[in-house]
């Protein structure tokens, strides 16, 4: 794919990234205590939490890590842009210089396809010449091989 | 025209019967009709008939102006099912989409430094995002927004280096194709030299007989 898709792609990833780890935590963050008056759930945790047992906590255990990932998945996509962005062959000058390099090409461009139109046009006269002679010697022959 | 296409329509299962007998075979059980009784048949539609002006080319074969040119390339804007489109490609800017453009405007714009500080940017408004998030959960829509122009100028950036790349894909190409001229005029210069020289021993053979 060519450097721009592929830049386009990544500002996509980019994009995609940032809204999945958003929702993604917004998702499976553990409650907040809001105020000290309200008592913190864990009795309610304790019962459920002895009956299943650790298939449950893992996820929650688990959850200080996603952040780092997340945030790790992101600076590595915004790195890999960078490192795109270094690899674009912008070359300096612009359009007027790009233009003018046109212009050049397609006069030699030209000059080349005339003298090659030339080169044709004597290598299929010759061969006429050739085809016409062989054409000549072979009658030759035919009429002087007289059958005995 | 509509006559035709109506009969058409309806005598579709009985042609292969008429076929069948034309070739005297007696119908099988493969000719009875694949649907139901015309009054049970849900609508199926066949291809709709060709245009009517096809009868203007009766003679192309043998006169090849008697019949009409074909319509002139469309230019300007036009209207296709409703919609309207223009001939010219040209990548709307910024402003006239409403977005704010946070790169300086200028002929030529540096695109690698800016795509760089507007990545820089994105991070930073993504990482103010998270905190409000946090903090003051009911303020996030100002930040989607920042990050969302962000994006869009991102993405336009993108999109006015196309024309850049175009020019230099046909800059590329006719390179090419010059090395391949000159490639082939080196061909035949040699192929007719070898050729008269061909000859000439030729030549000198019979000579010498």
């Amino acid at each position: 794919m060519d450097i721009i898709s592929q830049l386009q792609e990544q500002v996509n990833s980019i994009a995609a990234i940032t809204f999945n780890a958003f929702g993604t935590l917004q998702r499976d963050a553990p409650p907040v205590q809001l105020s000290p008056n309200y008592p913190e759930p864990a009795s309610a945790a304790a019962a459920p939490a002895a009956t299943t047992t650790a298939t449950d906590a893992d996820p929650t255990a688990a959850f200080p890590e996603q952040p780092k990932q997340l945030s790790a998945d992101l600076v590595k996509a915004a790195k890999q842009f960078d490192a795109l962005v270094a690899a674009l062959p912008l070359s300096e000058g612009g359009e007027e210089a790009q233009l003018k390099r046109i212009a050049e090409l397609q006069e030699e461009n030209d000059v080349i396809g005339q003298e090659l139109q030339k080169q044709l046009e004597a290598a299929e006269k010759e061969l006429k010449q050739v085809q016409e002679l062989f054409g000549q010697a072979a009658d030759n022959c035919l009429n002087m091989k007289k059958p005995e | 025209m509509r006559v035709n296409h109506i009969l058409s329509f309806f005598l579709a299962p009985c042609r292969r019967r008429i076929i069948s007998e034309a070739r005297n075979q007696s119908p099988s059980i493969f000719d009875h009709p694949r649907f139901p009784p015309l009054k049970r048949r849900m609508a199926t539609a066949t291809y709709p008939p060709p245009p009517p002006y096809y009868r203007l080319y009766k003679d192309y074969s043998e006169n090849p102006s008697s019949a009409p040119e074909p319509p002139p390339p469309i230019e300007g804007t036009y209207v296709c099912f409703g919609g309207n489109y223009t001939t010219e490609d040209v990548l709307p800017s910024l402003e006239e989409q409403g977005v704010p453009q946070l790169y300086p405007k200028d002929s030529n714009v540096d695109y690698k430094k800016e795509l760089r500080s507007l990545n820089r940017e994105l991070q930073l408004h993504i990482l103010e995002l998270a905190d409000v998030l946090v903090g003051r959960p009911s303020q996030y829509a100002k930040r989607i927004g920042d990050i969302s122009s962000i994006f869009k100028n991102l993405h336009h950036l993108l999109n006015s280096l196309r024309p850049h790349q175009a020019r230099a894909t046909l800059i590329h190409i006719m390179e090419l194709q010059i090395q391949q001229r000159k490639q082939a005029v080196e061909d035949i210069k040699r192929r007719r030299e070898e050729a008269q020289r061909l000859l000439k021993d030729a030549f000198v053979t019979l000579d010498g007989q």
